[in-house]
Parts: C-alpha cells; sequence; structure tokens
C-alpha cells in the first residue's frame, strides 16, 4: 500500500527516483509482456492442446512424443554437440584475430574491423548461399581443387556435408566471437606483457602466463554468447539441412511432417527453458560490462 | 625481433663479468644462461608465433571476404561451369532481381519486397528507439531491485526467432503472420542491439554531472533526459537505430515461419532466389542486400563505430 501511494504521490528524493526508474523501464516490459512473455505462455498452452489448431483440452502426448521417441534425443545431442563444437573453434579463431588486431601492427587495420564484422549483418540464408558460392559443386574452391587434381567437382564438393555446415556456422560465429573479444584485448595491461618479455619468457608463455589470465573473462563471454548464437541458428541450416538438429526439426514439424503445433511448441519450450538457464546460469560467470555484440 | 636484442645484451653483461674474475661462480652462471639461450634459440613461437597467428588472421579474412566478392562478380556473370564464372558484363541477373525481366523461381522483383520490409524494419527501428533508450539509459545511471537481471534480460535476446514465430502463430492468430506480427517481433527480437549501443555510448559521459547540472538551473527531469541526455548520446542513438534498421530489413528466421498474408518481405525473396534459382540470379539478389550493408557500414564509421557492431571503436 505504502509503495503504491509514494508511487502515485512522491514524498522524498528517493521515491521520485524510483518512479522515474519505473516510468524509463516501463516501454520495454510493455514491449517484451506482448512480444515475449505473453508468446511464450501461449507455447505452454500450446504444447499441452488436444488440438493442433486450436488450444482445447488437456494431453501431454507431445512431452511424450518427446521422451519416448529416440529421434528427439539425436537432435538434441545433435544441437548440444554441433554448437559446443563450432562455438570452441570459432572463439579459438576470434583470439587469435583480436590479438593481431591489438598487437601487430597491420595495415588498413580499420578495414579489417569492418570486413571482419560485415557478417555479422547477415542473415543466415545468405550465410548458406556464401557456403555454396565456395564449396559447392559449382563452387569456387571445389572447382579450384578439381582443376588442379584433375577430380570431379561434384566429388569434391562439401557446401551440403557436416563439414559444410560446421563452415556455415563458424562464418556467422568468428565475427560475433571477435567482436566481443576485441573489447577485452584493448584493455590489456600492456607492462606486465612488456616485463614477462623482459624477464626472457617466450611469447608462447607471455601470452599463456600473463595475456590469458587477463582476457579470460572475456573469452568466457565470449563462448557465452556465441553458444547461444549457434543454437539459434536456423537459417544456414535450412539452406545446408546437412544435421538434423532442433530449429531444423520445429520447422519440420509444422511444415512438412504436418502441422504439429504441439510437438513443435513443445521443442521450442525446452529449447527457451535451456538457454535462459544457460543465460543467467552464464552471465553469473561473467563480467557484465563483457556483455556485447 | 626484441628477443634477439636482448639475448646480445645479456651475453655483453657476462662477458663484462668475467672480465672482471669472478670466475667459478659465472662459469655456472654461464652454462645455464647458455642453456636456456639455447631453449630460446629454439622456442617455436617466437620463431613462428607471429607468423601463424597472421596466417590465421589472414585465412580467416579470406573465408569471410571470397564468397562476397566472387558473388558480386558472378551476379555479372552469364555461365558458372568453370572454376570462376565467364561472359561478362551480362545484365540479365541484375534485370531479373530488379523486376524488369522475367526470372526463375521468384514471382517478382525486389523493389516491392524491399520497400516492404524497409516500411516494417522502420516502424521496427522507431519502436527500439521509444523503448531502448530510456532502459538502457535507467541501465547505466541508476542502481535499482534486480538491476542485473534487467539488463541481462535487455541486452541478451530472450527468445530465438524461430520459437517466436511458433508462438506468434496462435498468440495473434488473425494478424501475427502479417504487418503487425512482423513489426512487433522485429521490435522485440533486435531490440538488444539498441540497448547495447546506446549504454556504451551512454557509459563515456559523467551522466550524473551532467545531469545535476541541468536539475539546478531549473529544469524538470523529463526535459533534463529529452533536452540534455539524448542530444549527447546521439550517436549510440543513430548507430543503434542504422544496426537495427539493417537486421529487421533483413530477418528471416522469424519471418519464414510466421508470414501468412501481405506482400512478400525482402528476405524470403532472398530465400526463393538462394533454393530455387540459378546460382547466378542468386548471387545478384544476396549482391543487392551487400550494396545495403556496405553503405550502412560507411555509416556507422561516419558515427564512431569501426564497423558493423556496437562496441565503440
Amino acid at each position: 500500500m505504502n509503495t503504491i501511494r509514494s508511487f502515485v504521490s512522491p514524498r522524498t528524493e528517493a521515491d521520485r527516483e524510483r518512479r522515474r526508474i519505473a516510468v524509463m523501464c516501463l516501454p520495454y516490459f510493455v514491449l517484451a509482456t506482448f512480444g515475449a512473455f505473453l508468446p511464450l505462455g501461449m507455447l505452454a498452452r500450446m504444447s499441452v492442446s488436444e488440438s493442433q489448431f486450436s488450444n482445447e483440452g488437456f494431453s501431454l502426448s507431445a512431452w511424450e512424443l518427446l521422451l519416448t521417441e529416440p529421434v528427439y534425443r539425436e537432435i538434441a545431442w545433435n544441437t548440444l554437440w554441433f554448437a559446443t563444437a563450432t562455438t570452441l573453434f570459432s572463439v579459438a579463431v576470434a583470439v587469435a584475430i583480436s590479438h593481431a588486431l591489438a598487437k601487430y601492427q597491420l595495415p588498413f587495420r580499420r578495414w579489417i574491423v569492418a570486413m571482419v564484422s560485415f557478417p555479422i549483418a547477415l542473415p543466415g540464408i545468405v550465410v548458406g548461399f556464401m557456403i555454396v558460392v565456395l564449396f559447392g559443386r559449382t563452387g569456387l574452391l571445389t572447382n579450384a581443387v578439381a582443376f588442379f587434381t584433375g577430380e570431379n567437382p561434384i566429388d569434391l564438393a562439401v557446401a551440403l556435408t557436416v563439414g559444410g555446415l560446421f563452415l556455415g556456422y563458424s562464418f556467422s560465429l568468428i565475427p560475433r566471437a571477435t567482436m566481443v573479444l576485441r573489447g577485452t584485448f584493448a584493455e590489456i595491461n600492456e607492462d606486465a606483457e612488456e616485463a614477462a618479455k623482459s624477464l626472457g619468457a617466450s611469447p608462447l608463455l607471455t601470452f599463456r602466463y600473463v595475456t590469458l589470465p587477463q582476457v579470460w573473462p572475456g573469452i568466457v563471454a565470449a563462448f557465452v554468447l556465441t553458444f547461444r548464437t549457434a543454437l539459434a541458428i536456423f537459417g544456414t541450416v535450412l539452406v545446408l539441412p546437412a544435421l538434423n538438429v532442433a530449429t531444423l526439426r520445429i520447422n519440420l514439424e509444422i511444415q512438412s511432417l504436418g502441422f504439429n503445433l504441439a510437438t513443435a511448441s513443445a521443442i521450442g519450450l525446452i529449447y527457451f527453458v535451456f538457454i535462459f538457464v544457460f543465460t543467467f546460469g552464464g552471465v553469473k560467470l561473467i563480467d557484465n560490462e563483457s556483455l556485447k555484440i | 625481433m626484441t628477443g634477439e636484442n636482448r639475448r646480445t645484451d645479456d651475453e655483453t653483461a657476462t662477458d663484462g663479468g668475467t672480465q672482471t674474475g669472478r670466475s667459478e661462480t659465472t662459469d655456472t652462471h654461464r652454462t645455464s644462461r647458455e642453456k636456456r639461450g639455447g631453449l630460446h634459440r629454439f622456442d617455436v613461437s617466437s620463431a613462428f608465433g607471429r607468423q601463424a597467428v597472421t596466417l590465421v588472421l589472414a585465412a580467416t579474412l579470406t573465408f569471410l571476404t571470397l564468397p562476397i566478392l566472387v558473388t558480386v562478380v558472378a551476379s555479372f556473370g552469364t555461365s558458372w561451369t568453370g572454376v570462376i564464372p565467364t561472359g561478362y558484363v551480362n545484365l540479365d541477373n541484375w534485370r531479373t532481381v530488379l523486376g524488369l525481366a522475367e526470372g526463375i523461381g521468384v514471382r517478382q522483383g525486389v523493389i516491392r519486397g524491399l520497400a516492404y520490409s524497409a516500411g516494417l524494419a522502420t516502424a521496427g527501428m522507431v519502436i527500439n528507439i521509444v523503448v531502448g533508450v530510456p532502459i538502457a539509459y535507467s541501465l547505466v545511471r541508476y542502481d535499482f531491485f534486480a538491476k542485473d537481471w534487467i539488463n541481462t534480460l535487455a541486452i541478451l535476446p530472450i527468445v530465438p526467432g524461430v520459437i517466436l514465430a511458433i508462438a506468434f502463430l496462435r498468440m495473434y492468430p488473425e494478424r501475427g503472420g502479417s504487418t503487425f506480427g512482423l513489426i512487433i517481433g522485429y521490435a522485440l527480437l533486435k531490440s538488444p542491439f539498441m540497448v547495447l549501443t546506446v549504454q556504451s555510448s551512454l557509459q563515456s559521459m559523467n551522466l550524473q554531472q551532467i545531469e545535476e547540472s541541468a536539475r539546478s538551473l531549473g529544469a524538470s527531469w523529463i526535459r533534463t533526459f529529452l533536452t540534455v541526455i539524448v542530444p549527447n548520446a546521439k550517436d549510440g542513438i543513430i548507430a543503434g537505430s542504422i544496426i537495427t534498421w539493417t537486421l529487421a530489413a533483413a530477418e528471416f528466421n522469424f519471418t519464414y515461419i510466421v508470414h501468412s498474408a501481405g506482400p512478400r518481405p525482402f528476405s524470403l525473396f532472398l530465400f526463393e532466389n538462394i533454393t530455387r534459382s540459378p546460382v547466378l540470379q542468386g548471387a545478384a539478389a544476396v549482391s543487392v542486400y551487400f550494396l545495403i550493408v556496405t553503405a550502412v557500414i560507411v555509416l556507422l564509421q561516419r558515427v564512431g563505430k569501426a564497423g558493423f557492431t556496437t562496441v565503440e571503436r
């Protein structure tokens, strides 16, 4: 009661400040309510609906299906190992790129950053197309290799294999991981590195014992953000359907396999809960300052 | 390079020591130093570390930009049977994509879809400014209950586009797949980019001081916010608007599942071209978007961003 009164007619500056904060946050929460919270509630309702076309009755058949059908366990496994592998690879490459951008005298540094950031703007389907351009049957690299080895380009094309999909994921993930890490590398204390070097440590040892501990929070942040992005990739895997991951399956459930909205909702809900728990667990490990895209 | 110099310095110092006659200790000292010197000489990281890292950078840059360049070049070709497309300069693919000639696998040219998506993205961008700037400000300026949670919620997209789309199918059955649903979805999915960009711009200002000066001169807090804080954060707001607009204009994951009625958005046009058209025509369609992104990056560099990112230069 008191809080409501102080909200309507604030008496102290602290009350006024609280009201100000609430007013400033309000537009966001209105959008989040209609754009996310209510739809998520609807998703939960849809997953236990008896009918696929309207919310009627109560049935756990969609959930039973997810627990009993082996194909869904396989999808969960595929989604997790593939996202983990591509994230680890992308963050490792991003560490090397950020290191080079921060430490080396590179020509056209600004343009290099712009070029690395370019793929962030590309939707997944375009990324899939990029992989086809390089590694597809008519692809540039496929035909270049075929030209030198004399093999048939159709046998050499890797765009539609798991390897091609791996490259497609990396194409989207490396730029994001790099942008997170670039901020961390800019804040390194260079005196400590200089000291280590002048005491005779090799570049590798300096990196291992002086640089790495300093950028570790950034690496964890990059891992958390990149892994989340990897889980949500859909367009790339739609163009290069080499692996049955969850996003692809959700689309399959509502298009090719009929209109299994309840099953799609149940997968979506598990997916959301997983990402939510992972995010809030992950941000406990990292500094809010490192959260960047 | 510095390693070499240092070793020479060390050796000179040791030589100096020998000359002054501290024989035994210097000898043992010297052996261990030589051993270390030997290790140092064969250290892989000083010999190849920089080259290896530079090689990774060069390979990644090639991997990221080569397909973009090839796509743009290929869009002007006639056929692609060898290593690179041949038959330049052929504008047929561009004519088809721009809707000036009949194409294969697509119903219409790019103009209508692009205009529609540009409208949707602009509406989403306006919502993002109204929603994102105030919350970014209160998260940077004030400390309050559950602040860290709200911060995480605001800067990490809560729901992936595909899942949000499934919920929209029934949440807004009449209008979910039309203009209304798409605008709400775009605004929500892209809002983190606005919040982050404005936050990083606000963080470089001394907010409390600016605000107190304005308030002590008699401005109300709303007036202070609108006429002092917002103009100072102008670059961040512009950058955030550009980024959210571009991402919404080409949003695919959400659009693909949710879209049901009305004109076809730009990203669905891209998808048709990528999956159903000859590869060179697809290349021309994708090149249209590359042109937009290039223009956007040039704009972003003018407001202080190094590229398509929320991070300051």
